[in-house]
């Protein structure tokens, strides 16, 4: 943290005072606000973790996505739906994405699920946009497939409010231990 | 206020019956809890979306199922896959239990047991789509009597 630290020894040589001094760099702040009543709660959608967070969500069935996208907003997200894959990365495009997360469904026709990952991997960093997997099997092997392509999570089917919360707060306090 | 309450009873009673007998699960309990004030219709259009769903699912098994050349079970498979997928979204609980069973079939590529897999799943389907209408008719009186949905836990 660029700092310094420094001993004022006395005439006997043992340390006299301290003192420290660490250099912060100002950063834009992203509030966190655990819900200290714990997963336990019956509300986890009273989290500002997610107020106006940006989703962009990738599911080709309509009630699946009818359903999630629900869920988020009942989380306080701002929801972009898609149908598909090639949607998907059409809305993330080449520059900056509005989006902070990209939640995606495995088992999509055409281009799947691991494919849009991979290539928003290819062209963004590690971190943005967050992608979180949802699939009806998450086994080892997915998640396995899952972090090695660069996904930073991944939500069991069907979709429950607790499960999205959940792993939506771990993906994003990863992301934010920088 | 009595005929409120009367049909707020019938309601979490009918809606108690549906869980217990295996109708619906908890994921459809979750479901309702979403319902809000923006999206006071929630349910039912998820609900429809089902209906939908199912009706083209099971045409597809059918026409699949009756290939007198060959059956192609995986392509039947895949409709179960994504029928089991949507039960399971929407708490249809019935429904999916027959999905569960119905994929076995098609692995050991079972004609027989497909077909009276698809029997079933068509006979719960229909037998869903009533209770639900008549859930949802529920909620209507109440609404229009001037009452609110009770939350059934």
């Amino acid at each position: 943290m660029h700092g310094n630290i420094w001993v004022v020894q006395n005439p006997q040589g043992s340390a006299q005072s301290m003192a420290l001094v660490i250099r912060f760099q100002l950063r834009p702040s992203v509030s966190i606000t655990i819900n200290e009543l714990g997963e336990s709660s019956d509300q986890p959608c009273s989290n500002s973790l997610f107020k106006g967070l940006q989703v962009l969500l990738a599911d080709d069935d309509d009630l699946n996505r009818a359903v999630t996208r629900k869920l988020l907003e009942k989380l306080g997200c701002s929801v972009s739906a898609v149908t598909s894959g090639f949607e998907c990365l059409t809305s993330i495009g080449p520059a900056s994405s509005p989006f902070q997360i990209v939640i995606l469904e495995l088992q999509m026709p055409e281009l799947d699920g691991f494919e849009v990952a991979m290539r928003i991997r290819k062209f963004r960093s590690r971190n943005w946009p967050l992608i979180v997997a949802m699939t009806a099997s998450a086994d080892d092997d997915t998640w396995e497939r899952c972090s090695q392509i660069g996904i930073n999570g991944v939500i069991r089917k069907p979709v429950l409010l607790q499960g999205i919360a959940i792993e939506l707060r771990k993906v994003l306090m990863q992301a934010n231990k920088v | 206020m009595d005929v409120v309450n009367q049909l707020q009873r019938q309601f979490i009673d009918y809606s108690a019956s549906l869980h217990r007998e295996g109708f619906l699960d908890d994921q459809f309990t979750q479901l309702q809890k979403l319902q809000d004030d923006n999206s006071p219709d929630f349910v039912v259009e998820v609900a429809s979306l089902f209906f939908e769903d199912c009706e083209k699912l099971i045409n597809n098994m059918a026409r699949a199922l009756e290939q007198q050349q060959g059956v192609d079970f995986r392509q039947v498979d895949a409709s179960v896959h994504q029928l089991k997928g949507s039960s399971s979204s929407i708490g249809a609980m019935r429904v999916k239990d027959v999905c569960v069973a119905f994929r076995s079939f098609c692995e050991a590529q079972n004609r027989e047991g497909c077909l009276r897999c698809l029997q079933q799943v068509t006979h719960e389907y229909s037998l869903l789509k009533n209770k639900l209408q008549t859930l949802f008719r529920l909620q209507q009186q109440i609404l229009a009597a001037g009452g609110s949905i009770p939350v059934v836990e």
